[in-house]
């Protein structure tokens, strides 16, 4: 087959569909359901099935746009349609060429014959296309980094190389307590739950006095004790180095947080500040990039553990988590550790810099200079 | 010896009618208060508690693992008699099995209410994590109920057969399923039996002793942060602990029954036999005890220590764990004639039974007061009272269990030297 001087779809009349297309299917199927998901109420990725519905208004009447071409305007309806399920993966790329090969070549010719089809004219060297065709076509047919170095993606690369972490400057911790502000307002945290504390002290005797203020994410451990003792392994390591609670996976069991030697997790009652301010429950913060919607009284995370994720839903679109950005004093540096160059490495490696508890063995990725 | 027929005229169940309305209708009580609770905890959530994110473990826990022992300390108690073969302790393997079975049902309804998501209760068996003590646990009480209640059948059967056959009421029809269909009687049958209940008791030791009740001290051992827990010596404790609360229980549960239910003779060998190992066995939980304190005077470790022994709840500590627990029994069990007389020993059994729930609480609470952290806040548990009505409820569950099976069950084993 891959020596076909003309590549085109495969002959179907032969009988055995799909006989010929033994190239794994191109096609992009439907996503399947994650596994081991857990039926219930749906979370969301923030606004996607809005912006669907959105974008389906924008879009030109399928009918009268087919009917200015001068072909079949319901064989390419039907076509559409069809294409449309291979998508969503109710129909394989092979029924759908036996459905409309025949009528497709009949209605467009020696044009429909000659143009190879990425979807089926996979060849066995990788190339969806035949280099004859694509030369016909003035089509490149190297390795697309070849093409375009300069678009090279290596992903893994770059995945390897992230470990968020937090150098707090104590020398600039005022102990204004608006890191904690902030990260409420950010995380829409409920009663009895703040991902961040700042912990106050006074030392001496007057008038021998000193304060110390130590601010308390997350610690975002390399060694978490509480992914260790979780029983179904709701929260873990990612792999950027944040520690994440599985809020439909958590049982609430608090084993985590009886484990955690910061006291840095905290338990959804599912209170919340309805009596202080109206419809306080109406807007919750897209935790994890999961946007579940109003608060409600048994769903999740109510009943689960909650803790600092550095602003997960932030970083993630390039910002900063809100306490570092709304630090008054720029106590609070966050950045890749992973990166040696980095300002947040840099201050790392300053003799300055302590871990909270580095006796636990949990080697935290947040960092204090005393 | 009496013989069979003889025995199997009795009716098993309350000898007295109106003891048994009254019983029945306490525990009818205590249900419906307790029901209501349960109500309560579910359409409010975990708020109805008086748990916090910084003792986020409370009385629920501690009621798991007070149960998880009892089942262990019981279960470890019937091996005397299915894989040791001491002497007359046949005449409790039954009750101390079916004790063991019931503890462990209770155990698992307090780890249910307990969870923040009740309704997610299975996850643990779709989802596991190698290094959590609590996932291998999950398993391990499953696995163990299992094993139990295939040991309280190889116990029975024989005389579920016996049941089967002489008696046509409902009763005997009940038999006749329990027996599973095998209603052979022939010695090899019975020895079958008898090799199994050997068979499982032997895999039931390990099991209950390293990973159900070791395993749950386990739990709590591995938490470093939690300096009063994370001591090698601590599941032992639990596991000695354990089979201190299993013997009392089994202990008062055979001279009750025996008073209330079948009006038998009692055997004061037997119960001297007991009284005597539950009293070394106090002895060695109060000696590993203060051992502990020691580890942690020397590791200078103490805050949770003061805590228990001076704290607001230092009464737990001092009357209920020392007194109740150790001081008291320890009196009781100490003279002979003390230790043959069946009603003291019921005393001494329930004030164990009672002192160890101190014990429990003791181990679960306190540390859970004192924060991981300087500057953070202390915290401040007193179960609230839809924890209180949970519990009880629950513990009634048991209770009822119990009763119900030791009036149609052959708990009492037919065939027995008078």
């Amino acid at each position: 087959m891959a020596s076909d001087p003309t590549p085109r779809v495969p002959d179907v009349e032969g009988g055995e569909e799909g006989a010929e297309s033994t190239t794994p299917d191109p096609q992009p199927a439907a996503k399947p359901e994650p596994a081991g998901r857990v039926s219930g109420p749906t979370p969301r990725v923030p606004d996607v099935g809005a912006l669907d519905e959105m974008a389906e208004t924008e879009v030109p009447d399928p009918k009268a746009e087919l009917e200015k071409a001068d072909h079949d305007t319901e064989l390419g309806l039907r076509m559409a349609e069809d294409a449309r399920r291979v998508s969503r993966g109710e129909l394989t790329s092979e029924a759908f060429w036996a459905r409309h090969d025949e009528a497709a070549a009949e209605e467009f010719g020696d044009d429909y014959r000659e143009t190879p089809n990425p979807a089926v004219d996979r060849m066995d060297d990788g190339q969806t296309i035949h280099e004859a065709a694509a030369g016909e076509l003035s089509c490149s047919v190297q390795d697309l980094d070849e093409i375009d170095p300069a678009a090279k993606t290596d992903v893994a690369e770059g995945e390897e190389d992230v470990k968020m972490g937090m150098v707090i400057d104590l020398q600039n911790c005022v102990g204004c307590d608006s890191c904690t502000v902030a990260c409420k307002a950010e995380n829409r945290t409920p009663p009895g739950v703040s991902y961040n504390v700042v912990i106050e002290e006074e030392h001496g005797a007057f008038p021998e006095t000193s304060r110390t203020n130590l601010p308390r994410p997350c610690m975002q451990c390399e060694n978490p004790p509480c992914v260790q003792v979780c029983p179904v392994s709701a929260t873990y390591k990612m792999e950027d180095g944040v520690v994440n609670v599985d809020y439909d996976r958590c049982i609430g069991c608090r084993y985590c947080s009886v484990a955690c030697p910061y006291g840095a997790r905290y338990f959804d009652f599912g209170e919340d500040y309805d009596d202080e301010v109206m419809g306080a429950g109406e807007v919750t913060s897209p935790e994890y990039g999961v946007d579940r919607g109003e608060r409600g009284e048994q769903s999740s995370p109510v009943g689960n553990i909650r803790k600092c994720n550095f602003c997960q839903h932030r970083t993630e679109r390039g910002e900063e988590p809100a306490c570092v950005e709304t630090c008054i004093g720029d106590a609070r540096n966050f950045g890749n550790l992973a990166d040696p160059d980095s300002e947040v490495s840099r201050m790392v490696n300053s003799e300055r810099a302590v871990q909270l508890k580095a006796e636990e063995g949990t080697d935290p990725n947040v960092y204090y200079l005393r | 010896m009496a013989t069979v027929s003889e025995r199997l005229g009795y009716d098993p169940g309350f000898d007295d009618d109106r003891l048994r309305l009254a019983w029945y209708a306490v525990l009818g009580v205590v249900l419906l208060v307790g029901a209501y609770a349960t109500w309560l905890r579910i359409d409010q959530g975990m708020a109805s508690t008086n748990l916090s994110s910084v003792t986020p473990w409370g009385a629920w826990v501690a009621f798991y693992i007070y149960f998880v022992g009892l089942s262990a300390g019981a279960f470890l108690v019937s091996t005397l008699s299915n894989v040791f073969d001491m002497e007359g302790m046949e005449a409790i393997d039954r009750d101390a099995l079916f004790a063991a079975i019931i503890s462990m049902v209770v155990a698992l309804l307090f780890v249910w209410i307990d969870l923040g998501r009740m309704d997610r209760f299975y996850h643990p068996f779709l989802w596991r994590q190698f290094t959590s003590p609590l996932s291998w646990e999950v398993h391990a009480y499953v696995a163990y109920i299992l094993l139990l209640i295939g040991e309280l059948y190889f116990a029975i059967r024989s005389d579920l057969v016996r049941v089967a056959e002489t008696v046509d009421s409902w009763r005997g029809k009940l038999a006749s399923i329990l027996t599973l269909g095998r209603t052979s009687m022939s010695e090899g049958a019975i020895e079958t039996d008898e090799k199994w209940l050997t068979r499982l008791g032997i895999l039931g030791i390990p099991l209950a002793i390293f990973f159900v009740h070791g395993g749950t001290g386990v739990l709590f051992a591995v938490s470093k942060a939690r300096p009063y827990w994370n001591s090698g010596l601590f599941p032992i404790i639990f596991v000695i602990s354990a089979v201190v609360s299993g013997m009392a229980l089994v202990m008062a549960l055979y001279v009750l029954r025996r008073k209330l239910f079948t009006k038998e003779a009692i055997d004061r060998d037997l119960l001297d036999r007991l009284a005597k190992l539950l009293a070394a066995f106090i002895m060695v939980d109060a000696a590993f005890t203060g051992i502990d304190l020691l580890i942690a005077v020397s590791s200078l470790e103490l805050e949770t220590w003061v805590t228990i022994m001076t704290g607001r709840m230092a009464w737990s500590f001092w009357f209920v764990m020392v007194g109740m627990g150790w001081l008291l029994p320890l009196v009781l069990l100490s003279r002979e004639s003390l230790r043959r007389t069946p009603w003291v020993m019921v005393l001494a059994g329930l004030s164990v039974v009672v002192g160890i729930v101190g014990v429990r609480f003791n181990i679960v609470v306190p540390p859970l007061v004192v924060p991981v952290m300087e500057g953070l806040p202390f915290g401040n548990y007193w179960p609230s009272l839809v924890e209180w009505g949970t519990s009880a409820g629950i513990i009634a569950v048991g209770l009822l269990i119990y009763t119900v099976g030791a009036e149609f069950l052959p708990l009492t084993p037919l065939e027995e030297d008078s």
